[in-house]
Formats: C-alpha cells, structure tokens, sequence
C-alpha cells in the first residue's frame, strides 16, 4: 500500500514538474522559428558565407535572475530590443556572482565568440577589464562603473535625473513633509538616487525631509514592504523606493497615501497609490552599441547618457497627479534635456550642513559616480 | 510486492557503480525536463560535458571552483565523523576571508614569504575562533550547535558587509563596497595554467587530515566520537576537547578557504565571495560518507556541475534556476542509489 | 510611547507569522524523527503554488490549501529518499532546499509582475476594539488568525491523541514502537509529508497576505530560520510562538529604528535578531531549561528482515 503512494506521489510531482515545462516551448517556439528564418535568409543573401560568420553574437551577464523583475529584467528588455535586430543572435548567463564566477563566465563567453558582451553590474568591472587583455578583438561595455581599455568601454544611464523629477511630484504630493524611501544597499548609485528624488521634493516644498531605511536586500518584497511600513509609522506619506519588488507600493496603497516606483512602471500594484515611477529604458541604447560595434564605428568611451537619449524616463503620472504638477514636472524635463538645468548644481549641503558643491559649481561625473554622502534634508545613515 | 532486504556485506566495488548509474537516472530525467521545454536534450548533455570538463580550460575552471569548496569540505566532514552538526562553514569562511584581508591591509609593505603565511595565520585564527564559539556555547551551556552555527554565518557575512560597506572601504572605489586591491605580495600566483598554488594547500591539508584521523590516537577517536560522550568515557582524551578540536579544524579550513577566494583568485574583499561553499560543502561532506579520501571526487564533480551548467544556459538560454532542479535531483538520486550498496529489494512471498 | 510600540507589536505579530507556520511544520517532522533541512525549498514552492492557484481560482482560501499540498507533495520527496531509500537525512534535505528554490524560480517566471487577490486585514468584532491587544493582535489577516489557532491544535495532538503519542515515540524510539504494535515508519511519513504542509502554508502567508505578489527567492532565509527556530523553541509548540514572534518582532524594530532616524550602520542593526536569538538560548539552556531533540532524530529506521 505503502509503495502504492509513494509511486502516485512521485508520478504526481513529475508531471508537475513536465507540466511546468512544457508550457515553455509556447513561448519559445516561435522564437527559435524566426531566428532559423532569419539564419535561412542570411544564408541565401550570402552563399558564400558561413550562418556563424553572417551572425553577430552579443553576450549579456546579468546578477541576479531575470526573475527579480527589476534590475535584470529592465536589461533583458534591452536584450530583447537586440534581439530583433537583424544579423544579430544574442543570449545571456544570469545570476553570475561578482566574483571569480564572473570572470569564468566572461572569459566563455569570449572564447565562443561573442562579439559584443555587456556585463551588467558593478562589481564586474574587475574581471571585465582583466578578461579583455586576452580577448582584443571582442568589445566589452561595462555597467555601472568608471575603467576602461582598449576595447572595454563603459555606460551608465542618469537615472537621477528621472529620479529628480520624480521627486518634484512626491514633494507637490506630501501633506506632512516626510517622505520615506526603502534602499536595498549602501552604494554610490542609490545614494545618488536618493540625493536626486531629496532636491526635487525640495524644489517644490523646501522644508521637507526624506527619511531612508535600508533593507539590505534586491527582491524580498516582505521585508520591503515592512521597511516601507515603518517608515508609515514614523509620518511619512509619500513612498518611493529603489528596490526590485513593488512591495514598498503595497505598503502606501493600503495605508492610503502615496508612492513612486522604480525600475518599470508599477501601477499595475497600486493604481490608487502610484504617483509615477522612474525607469529604465535601454534598448535603444544597445541597439546603437551594437550597431556601431558592426559597423566598425566604436570607440572606447564612457557614456553617460541621460534623459535626452530616452535610456531613462518617468512612467506615465496616476489620475490623482493634478494638471499643475504635470505641468511644472515637463517644464524641469524640458530644461534637463536640453542641458539648462543640472539636478546636482550648487549649493549642495549634505547631512551635516558642509557644502560639498559651492553656488555657482556643478557636481562633476567623478563626484557623482563616488557619491557617498546624502544632501541636506535626508535623514538616515550612509552605512 | 517488494521487500527491503539488508546486504550480508556491502556490494563490492558498488560505489563507482551506484554513482554512474545515479547520474545517469538525474541526467536522464533533466534531458526529458530539456526536451519538454523544446530544446535539444543530447546536445544540452554534451554542453554540460563540455562546459565542465571537455578542454583544458574548462577543467581549470572545475578545479578553481572545487578548491575552496574541498576546503569547506574536509572541515566539515571532520566535525560531523564526531556527530557535531556544525554548518557553520559559510560564516568561517566568511571569518577567514577577514582575518586575511586584515593582514593584507595592515602589512601591505611586508616581504610575500612573510605576509602570506601571516594571512594564513590570521584567516585560521579568525575561522577557527568563530568554530570555537559554537563549541564552547555547546560544551559550556548546553546550546545546540545547529543553531549556533546557523545564527553565526548570518552575523559573519553582515560583519564582513560591515567592514566592507564602513571602516574597510577603498576610498578610490567611488564608494562601492570593496576593499583596497592588496598587494602583490599578498596575492597568491599561479602555479599551472590559471589553477594557483593553493591547489597545493589543499593538498596538503587533505593529506595530513588523512594521516591525522588513521594514524594518530587522537583522530582514532574522533573517528569513533561519532559514537558520543558515553564512548568518549574510555578515551584518553576529554570529549569536550575532541569537540572543541574538530569544530576549530573545521573553522580553520573554511578559513583557509575565504583566504584563498581573497588572496588567490580575488586580490581583496567584497560582498559577493560568499556564494554558499558552506553550504554545498555540506552536501558534498555527505555524499563523500564523511570520507576524506573520497571528498575530493565529489568536491570536484558538484564544482563541474555548477559551471557546466553555465554552458546550458549561454548555449541553449536555460533559465539559470533550472540548474538547481538538476542539481536537486543529481543529489536525491545518488543518495538514493547509496542505498543499493546496503541494501536490495527482494520479492516477497505472498 | 504607546503609539510607536504598537505599530511594532502589531508588525512583530505579522512578520513572526510565516516563520511559525514554517517552525510548527518543521517541529512535526522532526518530532517524528526526521530531519527536514528542506523547509525553504518547500516554503517557496509552497508560496508559488498559493500564487498560481489563487490567480487561477480566484479563491485565496484554495491558494492556501494548495501551497499546503505543494509543501506536502516536496516533503513526500524527501519522505520517499529517507524513508524508503534510507537516504542521508542532511543531504536529502539540501538537496530538497536547492531543487525546490530552482523549481519555484523555473515555474514562476510567467507570474511575476502580476498581482492576486490575498488576504487583507480583517478586523475581528469586539476583540478589536480592546485596548492595546486589539491593535496588536485582532487587526491582522485572516491567516494570522489561523496561526493562533495551530499551535495550540499542535500541542493538543501531540498531547491529548494518540495519534500525537504515536508520532513522538516514531521519533523518540521507533523500536519500541514498533515493538508496541505501531508502525513508525508509517507515522514518519505522517510526520514528514504533514509537516511539508503547514510549511508550504507559511510560504502562502508570504504571497498572499503579507504581500500579494510572487518574485523568485521571496523567501529569503526565513526557511532556515524555522529549522533553527525549533531547536530554539526545544520542539516544543508554545516556545515557537515566543521563537517566531522574537525574531520576528527584532526586524520590525530595526527597521523602525532606521525610520525614526537612527544613525548606526544598517548591517550591524541587521545582527540583531541572530545574535540575540543565540543569547536566549543560551540563557534558557543555561537555566536547565533545554530539552534534547527526539531521540531518534536524523537516525533511519533499518528495514527489517
């Protein structure tokens, strides 16, 4: 009898298992349909040359899964947008740990010949310039950091100047002047985030605090939630985040008040709560790397590109965000995309009162990538 | 109906046996998993070969990933031949990774043949302190070394977090959370191909922890001190200290592993070393049976699994997850064919 | 002063909730003697399934009951390598934490970024309305709620049936009970494949009511938590509760402690809940007040000829 269960259970967790799986292949199918379309056409266009030859194969190396619908995922649909390009195959290794599991996947990818590799995190910034002295004729774009070689270049989008404009809204939004906002680590790019959403709500309502909790996690949408509770507890009433998981909206949408999102549009969440979301956008990005990859026009550079180029953007406002708040938000738009307005232009004060960019100055790229200080009006700790 | 049956004696030469045909079961069973998502199975089997053990360069990443789990290993194969359940090995080796980038950056001007027996020592030290708190916490208060353990892995990896994210934190890293690279001097090199000379540390630790449990009195009975205190009244040596010892071996090798990840393959500290050798460690600990000599084998396969795998998913755009469900399945399907060595089902009268 | 602490207890209340369903399950298995270091594999698997069926069915109450079942179908696994195939307890467990994490993220994928209905608060008439214990425990979810109820039907069980007796001498000392006419490995199984329930409804708790939403690794440890937590609570029910709602409540108080404007560096803030959940152990143990874990856990039961 005992043996009897033990078979139904096994059988039934298998075909949980195969029934899991083969929804896949709906997906996929008609992908791996048009990449053998494409590979076909690509060999009747040039008979002469090998299908591999006529490919261009582009890497990319992601830190977490795509799964974590943030961080990775907003790159994937980068990937995507190469994808479709034509005479471009790509594929990707993700969650690649930061260290030695790095440079082993980096240097695969090369070995196979990969022709372009972006290697999407900070702290592949090491291996990403080690792996390129073997490998001279591959081009490698690094993420998020500041070296560079021959042919290792770098890129980053000013996600700031979404995050400023967001904070326009969230300052024209709050009744109580506090507003929380849920980090996941320590680091120079959320800082600089935080900085950034800071003078925005300043510029609208001058006195307002902003009040930061570190989760110390990317995706684990119970603790983000209950970082974005205690920060309700405390007064707040506008939620922003630079988290992976839209638990920080859940919290604000059921205690009634406001919030602001990240990475992709979040409303779907919170409609009552979401003011609006900064985001990312780089497929048109890496469709002109790659383009200029094939077209023998790249150069190493590092490429810092903003709101002009589209890589960054807000998500569209909710209902509640009134016409004048819109209107003020496109106006700040207008001047950062054409260059008029700086978010990080002096006087900067940070926690303490110390001027760290003097009236009349602007932060340059170096102080900004090494940002480790929170601007005048932030209350919470750096470490 | 089927009946277990026990083996008068364990079927000989079984071992090989039992594991070629546990993997061919797991294999067997991801291939369908492959075709049913639509891709090539067979090739998806070759990629994994491929990945892990096909060329030169492949086999140097196997054995660079296997060195600081074999480390992990053997120390925790020693504890638990004693029946201390210690799956502290991530924390320890989290302790080693610091005590080594400690010297590191306070002697950064010393001589290598100094500097890095020095990290060594510091790593040891700082593993094995971490170890002996559990065993005292056991010894002393009676508090279960599980739990322990447990609670000190999360408390080291936030230490080092910590030091990485405050006091330890390169001031040109533009505020990222590393460490200053160390230097020359503090760096392991390269012995064969890109395999370092740590290879060499991981021999010789294996090979006097062979020696250390069959020859020497001492390890004689941490071989039997599985059997516990009462066992331990005929020895020579008090069973609290035998704790103590085994739980310190264990710290210093996950030490001496984090040393490695820092000092070899790294050349300074920061958050993502830890990528849980403790933890597979244990698993790997296991499958060997606790047995020093066959630790290596498995150390050496979970290791090409892992970056075989990476190969499945470059090639065929696997979902990096599946790989823990083939991993999964190797483990329960090898343990399941550990039990054809003892046993055999025998068809039951009536 | 009462305005802070009870928004903290209250949270305390909530976060401790899915660690005790998890703690409770594990405590079932391994007072039958069998150890389960699968708990998190199980509880992620459990918390996917939730989420699928409750998107499907559009009945949270079936999404919790299939996250049990998904639990009970994994610890069945790890049933089936230990029990039948006399397979290393650890390595089956870990090996059940790394399969199930891998199978949830693997199956999940087409979920993410969706939301489901869930629990949301739900006050209780009367109860509510007292002061202080109404705040902290009557305005909570409806799984909350069932929480309270578990473990003291745990401890009933174990106590009161013979069922409960039977289980506790498969894992004290499954030769006597054999002996006494019981069938241990049977009540291993029980033990195994029920404990893998209620841990898959602590995995429900998380997609369900404490958020409404499914990512990959949303469990984030706290299966080792619960597997620690039992040895903790000296496998018995009413210290779990004490364990969970500890843990539970220092993470809520750290966080709040950031929000009210605490300039200390997060990563230590963050020790607390570990470091202190080894001090009181230490404390109760040193008091005599620790019990040994069954007698036959983590030894399998040899067939017999």
């Amino acid at each position: 009898m005992r043996k009897f269960i033990v078979g139904i259970m096994a059988a039934a967790l298998l075909g949980l298992l195969l029934a899991g799986c083969s929804s896949e292949p709906q997906k996929e199918a008609p992908k791996a349909e048009t990449s053998k379309a494409t590979e076909q056409a690509a060999e009747q266009a040039t008979p002469e040359a090998k299908p591999e030859g006529a490919e261009t194969k582009v890497g990319f190396i992601y830190v977490s899964p795509i799964g974590d619908a943030g961080w990775s995922y907003a790159h994937d649909l980068g990937r995507k947008a190469v994808e479709a390009m034509d005479g471009v195959t790509t594929s990707y290794v993700e969650a690649v740990p930061e260290g030695p599991d790095a440079e082993r996947v980096i240097t695969n990818m090369a070995r196979k010949g990969y022709k372009v590799i972006f290697t999407t995190s900070f702290g592949y910034m090491d291996p990403t310039i080690k792996v390129a002295k073997e490998f001279p004729d591959t081009v490698f774009m690094h993420c998020s950091g500041f070296k560079k070689s021959a042919n290792v270049g770098n890129y980053f989008g000013r996600m700031y100047q979404a995050r400023y404009l967001s904070g326009i809204v969230a300052g024209a939004m709050t009744k109580t002047k506090k507003l929380g906002y849920v980090a996941a680590f320590p680091i120079p790019e959320v800082i600089r985030g935080i900085n950034a959403f800071t003078l925005g709500v300043q510029s609208v309502a001058p006195d307002a605090e902003v009040r930061v909790v570190w989760s110390k996690t990317w995706y684990d949408p119970a603790t983000e939630k209950e970082a974005a509770k205690s920060l309700l507890d405390v007064g707040c009433d506008v939620i922003a985040q630079h988290q992976d998981s839209p638990g920080p909206q859940e919290a604000a949408q059921e205690k009634g008040v406001y919030s602001v999102g990240y990475d992709t549009d979040m409303s779907a969440f919170a409609p009552k709560s979401h003011l609006t979301a900064p985001i990312w956008n780089w497929g048109p990005f890496y469709t002109h790397v790659v383009k200029s990859v094939m077209d023998g026009s790249w150069k190493s550079e590092s490429v810092w590109p903003g709101m002009e180029e589209g890589i960054v953007d807000l998500a569209p406002y909710g209902p509640m965000v009134p016409q004048d708040v819109r209107d003020k938000v496109e106006d700040a738009r207008r001047k950062i995309v054409s260059g008029q307005f700086k978010v990080f232009a002096g006087p900067v004060k940070d926690q303490k009162g110390e001027v760290k960019v003097p009236e009349g100055a602007v932060a340059g790229d170096e102080q900004l990538l090494g940002m480790t200080w929170f601007v005048e009006g932030v209350i919470g700790s750096t470490e | 109906m089927l009946r277990v049956v026990k083996r008068q004696e364990p079927l000989k030469g079984g071992t090989p046996l039992i594991v070629v045909g546990a993997l061919a079961l797991s294999l067997g069973i991801s291939m369908l998993l492959l075709a049913a998502q639509g891709k090539p199975a067979p090739r998806g089997l070759f990629l994994l070969w491929d990945g892990a053990f096909a060329h030169v360069h492949s086999l140097e990443d196997t054995v660079l990933k296997a060195i600081p789990l074999y480390l992990c290993s053997l120390g925790v194969a020693v504890a638990f031949r004693m029946q201390v359940w210690n799956i502290g090995a991530e924390g320890q080796f989290a302790l080693g990774a610091i005590g080594a980038t400690w010297a590191a950056l306070h002697f950064p001007d010393l001589p290598a043949p100094l500097l890095l027996p020095l990290m060594f020592a510091c790593a040891g030290v700082a593993g094995g302190v971490w170890a002996l708190v559990p065993a005292l916490l056991r010894l002393r208060l009676r508090v279960n070394e599980i739990i322990s353990t447990l609670m000190l892995n999360y408390i080291g990896i936030l230490l080092l977090d910590y030091l990485v994210y405050g006091p330890w934190k390169d001031p040109t890293s533009f505020g990222f959370p590393l460490t200053r690279e160390f230097s020359p001097a503090a760096q392991i090199g390269r012995m064969i191909g890109r395999i370092h000379w740590g290879i060499l540390l991981c021999a010789a630790v294996g090979l006097a922890l062979a020696v250390f449990l069959k020859r020497t009195r001492t390890g004689f009975e941490i071989m039997a001190g599985g059997a516990g205190a009462r066992a331990a009244r005929y020895a020579h040596m008090p069973y609290g200290f035998l704790v103590g010892l085994v739980m310190v071996l264990c710290g210093v090798a996950s030490g001496w592993a984090g040393s490695l990840e820092v000092s070899a393959t790294l050349g300074r500290l920061q958050p993502s070393i830890m990528a849980g050798y403790g933890y597979t460690a244990i698993v790997v600990a296991w499958l060997a049976r606790l047995r020093i000599t066959h630790i290596a084998f498995y150390a050496f396969l979970l290791a090409g699994f892992r970056v075989g795998v990476e190969n499945l998913q470059l090639e065929l755009q696997v979902p990096h997850a599946f790989g823990g469900i083939m991993e999964g399945l190797i483990l329960l399907s090898v343990l399941a064919g550990q039990f054809f060595q003892n046993y055999r089902f025998r068809r039951a009268e009536g | 002063m009462l305005e802070l602490a009870l928004p903290i207890l209250a949270a305390t209340v909530q976060s401790g909730t899915p660690i005790l369903y998890a703690t409770l399950g594990e405590m079932l298995t391994e007072r039958s003697g069998v150890l389960n270091l699968g708990v998190e594999g199980m509880m992620i698997i459990g918390a996917l399934a939730a989420f699928v069926v409750t998107g499907a069915t559009g009945s949270p109450w079936l999404g919790f009951l299939a996250a049990g079942a998904a639990g009970a179908l994994l610890g069945a696994l790890h049933a089936l390598a230990c029990l039948v195939f006399q397979g290393n307890q650890v390595v089956s467990g870990l090996a059940l934490t790394i399969f199930g994490v891998g199978l949830a993220d693997f199956l999940g994928t087409p979920f993410i970024g969706t939301t489901v209905p869930g629990f949301d608060k739900l006050s209780v008439p009367l109860l509510s309305a007292l002061p202080v214990f109404g705040d902290i425990f009557f305005r909570q979810d409806a799984l909350v709620y069932v929480s309270y109820v578990m473990p003291l039907v745990f401890w009933l069980t174990m106590r009161r049936t013979s069922l409960g007796l039977a289980v506790d001498a498969a894992g004290e000392h499954p030769a006597a009970a054999s002996a006494a006419g019981l069938d241990p490995v049977a009540l291993r199984w029980f033990g195994v494949v029920g404990g893998g329930f209620l841990v898959g409804l602590g995995g429900a708790y998380l997609s369900l009511a404490y958020t409404h939403l499914w990512t990959s690794g949303m469990t984030a440890g706290r299966g080792w938590i619960a597997v620690a937590l039992v040895i903790f609570a000296f496998w018995r029910p009413g210290r779990a509760v004490f364990g969970a709602y500890l843990f539970g409540g220092i993470m809520a108080f750290q966080l709040r402690l950031q929000a009210m404007g605490a300039d200390l560096p997060s990563s230590l803030l963050l020790m607390l809940p570990y470091g202190l959940t080894v001090f009181v152990l230490a404390a109760s143990s040193a008091r005599g007040g620790g019990v040994g874990a069954p007698r036959g856990l983590g030894v399998n039961i040899e067939p017999q000829e």
